[in-house]
């Protein structure tokens, strides 16, 4: 486990907390390349030993719709969960993907589709809206059910992990260069938690902006 | 009934306000039936404008330069037809004060529509829409008043995360109210009455996530109304003309319309500010050679223009 000079206080107290915890506990921090907390990354853990197999019915997770936004940007699920996509806007909304782990098509709703979609591949699902070209999102399918994102000081900490070797890397959608690449070998154990720390670069993502040119009437 | 009632017949106008309000009534009707899903939006704009030749004159005495304030509003609602095709309709409400030139100062009101479709799913299908607007436009210089028309089509597709391009080709016209009664014996006195059309092509790229560049080139083969000084020459190719009010001072100027091919540059950066707004600074360059080869009319101007998007 690497040191992490001038670690926040926030960051201590999160270590501090999980000492008490009866499972192997990480704390992972995700900065940018200008040292910024980056939120929104996807940090999976794939420990050595196997992944269990799931048991009992696949939750129904949500990847909402409001203000013409996908809420939430990232959504990071288990393979085989059930995904629901409640358009909690008064317009229609026009919900596809062409993502390899999952290709789908949501034509023109109101509401909740009748049916959640099933997610039964790993991988990133870049979602978006015909209608209105802005809205992006994603869902991360991951193969463990051992996963957490980063909140707005980059940070994410993942509970009653399994002890032992552990394989962690992380993900997010700007990401400069593979997913395997920030992958970091670990051995857990309980009641001692482990702090890791990356260093990312991201590239901005352009996609369609929603902010008005004048005398460019839009999709209106 | 009354046996003494009489029947009247009803005047034109009767008629024509009763055909409106049935109109009105139904289109609100049809509206409320797809309200419910209806995607309710508002633009609105405001800006400075600075045109070094209002006139459109070619010779330097003629020249008149000035700085606008505008703003402009368009409320309305968009409605999906199909998973392809979206309707919307806008009223529209427009605005210019000149600093110096007050007779081009005006209110424009009316309403706009667009019909747009896209071929495919996602960013990069290619789209079409059909655009329709019509403005009536209150002058201070009451001759200028009149009904301004766009119609047009345009096509457009995304080709990368960057890169956008669009093309067009629209036909406008600007039919004044009233003609005036001073013009020049021998020519009509519709001056401001003109019409063209214009074919663009536009290229658009994305510097960063908020910045946007865009280019435009277009032509348009029409009718333009300039102003100058009294010039026997000038009214030989002209088909209209009349005393002009808005740039007349000390020495009387006439309006006049000719016909003239417009190539028009323009070059606008576009930086958001949010998610709903931008700031954008644009420079035109619009160059008008008469088609009897008598001059040619070079225009810059530039704006930068608030843009707001609900």
């Amino acid at each position: 486990m690497r040191s992490i000079p001038g670690m926040p206080i926030v960051f201590t107290m999160l270590l501090a907390t999980a000492a008490a915890a009866p499972a192997a506990t990480l704390v992972a921090k995700v900065v940018g390349k200008d040292g910024k907390a980056i939120q929104n990354v996807v940090v999976v853990v794939v420990p050595e030993a196997g992944i269990p197999n799931r048991a009992g019915p696949p939750p129904i997770e949500l990847v909402d719709q409001v203000d013409k936004e996908f809420t939430p940007y990232v959504k990071p699920i288990r393979v085989g969960s059930l995904v629901a996509f409640p358009n909690k806007d008064n317009v229609q909304h026009h919900v596809y993907s062409f993502s390899p782990a999952k290709a789908f098509e949501l034509p023109l709703y109101k509401g909740t589709p009748a049916q959640p979609l099933l997610f039964d591949k790993p991988g990133v699902v870049r979602l978006g809206c015909n209608i209105h070209d802005w809205m992006i999102g994603y869902i991360y399918v991951s193969e463990t059910p051992w996963f957490g994102k980063t909140d707005q000081a980059g940070l994410a900490r993942i509970d009653k992990l399994p002890v032992g070797r552990n394989h962690v890397r992380v993900w997010h959608p700007w990401m400069i260069g593979p997913e395997e690449a920030t992958v970091r070998i670990v051995d857990l154990a309980e009641a001692q938690p482990v702090a890791l720390q990356w260093q990312i670069a991201l590239e901005p993502e352009f996609g369609s902006r929603r902010a008005p040119m004048p005398g460019d009437a839009g999709y209106r | 009934m009354r046996p003494d009632a009489v029947i009247e017949p009803l005047s034109t106008s009767t008629v024509s306000v009763r055909i409106a309000s049935i109109a009105l009534l139904g289109s609100l009707l049809l509206w409320r039936s797809v309200a419910t899903c209806a995607d309710w939006g508002l633009d609105a704009t405001t800006g400075l404008t600075r045109n070094d030749n209002l006139t459109n004159a070619f010779e330097s005495r003629d020249l008149k330069a000035d700085t606008a304030v505008t703003a402009t509003v368009a409320g309305g609602v968009h409605q999906q037809l199909s998973t392809s095709t979206g309707l919307g309709v806008n009223l529209v409400a427009e605005g210019t004060q000149y600093s110096r030139y007050e007779g081009l100062d005006n209110l424009g009101a009316g309403a706009r529509a667009q019909l747009r479709t896209k071929f495919g799913l996602g960013p990069e299908a290619p789209w079409a829409a059909f655009t329709a607007r019509a403005l009536h436009r209150d002058y201070r210089d009451d001759l200028r008043d009149g009904w301004d028309y766009n119609a047009g089509i345009s096509v457009g597709k995304q080709l990368s995360d960057r890169w956008s391009v669009r093309g067009s080709l629209g036909y406008d016209a600007f039919v004044a109210d009233r003609a005036s009664a001073r013009g020049v014996p021998g020519l009509s006195t519709a001056a401001y009455d003109i019409d063209g059309w214009t074919l663009g092509a536009q290229a658009a790229f994305r510097l960063t996530e908020a910045d946007l560049l865009s280019g435009a080139l277009s032509w348009r083969d029409g009718s333009v109304t300039a102003v100058t000084h009294p010039d026997l020459e000038v009214l030989e190719y002209s088909d209209a003309a009349v005393i002009d009010g808005t740039f007349s001072d000390s020495n009387r100027m006439i309006a006049y319309r000719t016909a003239a091919a417009t190539r028009t540059a323009s070059l606008t950066w576009s930086h958001a500010l949010g998610r709903s707004t931008s700031v954008n600074l644009n420079y035109t360059y619009r160059s008008s050679r008469t088609d009897h080869g008598s001059g040619t009319y070079v225009s810059n101007i530039v704006s930068v223009v608030l843009g707001y998007s609900y």
